[in-house]
């Protein structure tokens, strides 16, 4: 059995010393796309960590049993089983941000984050462990995006989690909305500013010069 | 004392272990505006020329001269047009209350000074925050990164503001520029690393982030209420008429709205040849511009369309109309985010003046697409030149064997 | 061990094995969850017709929505050539999707000098009527849609029971630029429709233009910097209360008799 300071390790980790997004650079799809406001990051950070936390679970409990041949095949069908299921659930609890997300939900499946963290870690991890990388990974994946989401609505829209915090003009106050951070491509701009700023208060994150 | 001498009496002071190393990138901005500098290269690549790259950075500073002071008469011109035509009137900003406040009138017999000094009332904040905000951008950049201060920004700010509409507000100008100096230049390193066109970066930031203020047929007269489409957006709705050569001696000459420095061709083509005569724009990509646009836009005359009336638009028009030549003179020619060889330069102004006519005719979005088409085809400016060195490469293993 | 586990049987037994488990659950999830999803979908669909109707206050649960809808909305099918009711077609048991029709020759007809932005309309439109307690309609809402900058915007147009006066117009489906043409669905621009006049002399008249007067009847304010959505809203509106739309329907006022 792991000691806790490994299971620490493995939690926590991905957030800020192996982040997914922002080390790693994976899932950048879907950062950029449904970021626009708060509430729809929030809810898919939600849906991602499930997704990856239990395919690492199933997957690494079935590890052992995996012909090598078609491990790959079997990792796609567990992780797209779990996001239908999860899409079908977000449309029937939380109808009003399932139609915004709308395809994203159902890209998850091609989320390299999920692919990466079955074959690199569940595969040859236990159960446990495995959870808790995946619950470590959506988290470090949904601190991202949590970032970037409350960046983006309370300067593009004046919002957060849809209650106006500066009055937009267009409403009668005096704020103006900055159009560019509503437009997807505008993520880039920022996980590259957060990319710099982790980078320079870790510094051994930086690549060493070719 | 004399200048030169004070000069090298404090130099001390911020040189490594001085009392104000942290202030050298300012004094060695302020020196050299006055003496070359001192420093010899000690390797033994050699080069003797009295031009250096501050030198030339003033030079196309002052080559916009007469695109920016036609661009401020032309500003009062409209502004009073419109207020004597009753549609618009005197606006209720800062700056006319300046204007007012420091004697100036408009009207019927305003004449050319007072018509300047109302432009100049508008463009000159507008060019002094950019400047002092991405001024400070570049100094604490070299600062901390203990460097000296480069000249590279004078060109930047002044064409930034340049192309701006005479009614924006100045904090958008003051995030604008900070996008293009932080964003587009000194994240990757200061300049000569960047590859996108600074200037171009900021305004295309603006023109994302706040179309209301930068695009439109309310901003670019500097008197209330009034609106009136731009001509490229009467292009576009198929009002103008092509025969008409007087409306293009009106754009040509620059007897139109627009930002400061793209309203006047002429004015444009003075400054622009003149840095084209001095080596330091390449004419090899004005050319390319030229000939892309003119190719492009005739090729889709030919072609016509009954639902979009920009098809129609000849190539002479285009020319005129809205920041093309601005553009086409001196943003494509930024030395540093253009192609670097010979046949990769006339490439990138080919597809500059392709991709800027594709989109002012066939992206109903945007209706100037020059902006757009120099930022994209910055990105491409490395593969041209790698295509070209290859085949160079190629050619010569052929020859040798 | 490692040979076994790669052994031709093992491998297909492992897929089989892995392919029941995975379809079994997500069968199962789409299967009892459905219900609640077609809920959502009705809710929603009723939530944008109580809000066209006025009748929508913001914090109604699901069960106020679905009783204030079935004691005051009902649901009629109009033939829009003639402009009078007509039965659902398929009969009265199927669902009828007018922007499915549009896709059939048989039930549709091609659209014809406007630039609204789509081919074919369905031959029979779903129109809503919002009747009152003494069971008089108040008013009639219609479904329109037309093409913005970018796709296809769908919305709803309450009309008056005079036939004439707009009482509002939401758009509950549109891809425009956020922040621009996106703000079609800006409750303070919808407002603007409130009470502006459909026909001048019988030709419809409304004008979506840069600068509108407020007072005058016919015009309403463009979206800033969003020309070609205000220019798309403009062509849907004209159309559908034009003689291919609802027109001959608004003419006729069926829903007095």
């Amino acid at each position: 059995m792991a000691d806790t300071k490994e299971m620490k390790q493995v939690l926590f980790g991905p957030i800020m010393d192996n982040n997914p997004i922002a080390l790693q650079v994976l899932g950048i799809c879907s950062a950029l796309a449904i970021t626009t406001k708060l509430e729809t990051a929030l809810v898919m950070s939600l849906a991602l960590t499930t997704v990856v936390a239990f395919s690492n679970l199933f997957i690494s409990l079935i590890r052992n049993q995996i012909p090598s041949s078609v491990r790959i095949i079997i990792q796609m069908t567990i992780i797209a089983s779990l996001v239908i299921v999860v899409d079908q659930i977000l449309r029937a609890y939380t109808y009003e941000v399932s139609k915004q997300l709308s395809v994203f939900v159902g890209l998850i499946i091609t989320n390299c984050i999920v692919m990466g963290r079955a074959e690199a870690y569940a595969m040859k991890s236990p159960p446990l462990l495995s959870f808790l990388d995946g619950i470590g990974n959506g988290l470090g994946y949904s601190f991202i995006l949590i970032v970037i989401g409350t960046i983006k609505e309370l300067f593009g829209f004046g919002t957060i989690l849809g209650f106006e915090i500066l009055p937009v003009v267009q409403n009668g106050g005096w704020y103006q909305g900055n159009g560019l951070l509503i437009l997807p491509f505008s993520s880039f701009f920022l996980i590259g500013g957060m990319v710099w700023f982790i980078r320079t208060i870790r510094p051994e994150q930086v690549e060493p010069k070719e | 004392m004399g200048l030169k001498a004070y000069l090298e009496k404090i130099e001390p002071n911020f040189e490594p272990g001085g009392k104000h190393e942290k202030w050298y990138a300012l004094y060695e901005a302020a020196a050299t505006i006055f003496y070359t500098p001192g420093k010899v290269n000690k390797a033994t690549t050699h080069v003797r020329d009295a031009i250096d790259l501050k030198r030339i950075m003033i030079l196309v500073w002052m080559a916009t001269f007469p695109a920016m002071f036609y661009g401020m008469y032309n500003i009062g011109v409209q502004a009073n047009e419109s207020i004597i035509a009753g549609a618009g009137t005197l606006p209720d900003a800062w700056q006319a209350a300046l204007f007012a406040g420091l004697g100036g009138e408009l009207g019927a017999d305003a004449g050319w000074a007072s018509l300047m000094f109302y432009g100049a009332c508008f463009w000159l904040p507008i060019y002094a925050v950019t400047f002092a905000v991405g001024g400070f951008w570049e100094v604490l950049f070299a600062s901390v990164r203990k460097h000296e201060v480069n000249e590279g920004f004078f060109v930047t700010s002044v064409l930034f503001a340049l192309t701006l509409p005479a009614t924006i507000p100045l904090w958008q100008v003051a995030l604008g520029i900070t996008f293009g100096v932080v964003i587009a230049k000194e994240v990757f390193g200061g300049t000569g690393r960047n590859f996108l066109n600074p200037a171009l970066s900021g305004r295309a930031f603006l023109y994302f982030a706040y179309p209301a203020q930068i695009s439109g047929d309310q901003v670019w007269v500097a008197a209330d209420g009034y609106s009136g489409a731009t001509w490229l957006s009467k292009a576009a709705a198929g009002d103008m008429d092509y025969t008409n050569m007087e409306l293009w001696w009106d754009s040509f000459l620059g007897n139109i709205a627009g930002s400061a420095g793209e309203v006047s061709t002429l004015a444009i083509l003075l400054g622009g040849l003149f840095i084209i005569y001095m080596r330091i724009a390449s004419w090899r990509i004005v050319a390319g511009v030229a000939l892309g646009v003119a190719g492009f836009a005739t090729l889709l005359n030919l072609i016509g369309s009954d639902t979009n009336a920009m098809f129609a638009m000849p190539a002479h028009f285009h020319f005129v109309i809205g920041g093309l030549a601005f553009a086409m003179f001196f943003m494509a020619t930024d030395p540093v985010s253009a192609a670097f060889t010979n046949k990769g330069k006339w490439a990138f102004g080919i597809f500059i003046g392709f991709m800027t006519v594709l989109i002012r005719v066939v992206n109903p979005a945007f209706p100037e697409g020059v902006m757009l088409a120099i930022l994209f085809t910055n990105l491409w400016a490395p593969l041209f030149d790698y295509f070209v060195a290859q085949s160079n490469i190629k050619r010569r293993v052929a020859r040798v064997g | 061990m490692s040979a076994k586990k790669d052994s031709f049987g093992k491998t297909v037994g492992v897929v089989v094995a892995v392919c029941l488990v995975c379809s079994i659950v997500v069968s199962g999830a789409a299967v009892g969850l459905r219900e609640i999803q077609q809920e959502n979908k009705k809710l929603d669909k009723q939530t944008n017709i109580l809000t066209a109707a006025g009748l929508y206050e913001s914090g109604m649960n699901s069960d106020q929505v679905a009783s204030v809808y079935d004691e005051k909305i009902e649901r009629r099918f109009v033939d829009l050539e003639t402009g009078e009711f007509t039965e659902k077609p398929g009969g009265e048991g199927a669902e009828y999707d007018m922007y499915k029709a549009a896709k059939q020759s048989e039930m549709s007809k091609t659209v014809e000098d406007s630039n609204v932005g789509f081919q074919r309309r369905a031959n029979v439109a779903s129109v809503w009527l919002v009747k009152d307690e003494s069971d008089t309609v108040t008013r009639v809402i219609l479904p329109v849609h037309g093409s913005g900058l970018w796709a296809l915007m769908y919305g709803f147009l309450a009309v008056d029971a005079d036939g004439k006066t707009i009482k509002e117009l939401i758009y509950y489906e549109q891809a425009e630029t956020p922040g621009l043409g996106g703000e079609v669905q800006n409750p303070n621009w919808q407002k603007l429709w409130d009470g502006k006049k459909l026909y001048d002399n019988g030709e419809v008249a409304i004008d979506v233009t840069k600068g509108a007067d407020p007072s005058d009847p016919y015009e309403v304010d463009a979206l800033s910097g969003a020309t070609l959505t205000s220019n798309g809203v403009e062509n849907t509106i004209r159309y559908w209360a034009g003689e291919q739309g609802f027109g001959p329907f608004l003419k006729n006022q069926a829903w007095r008799s």
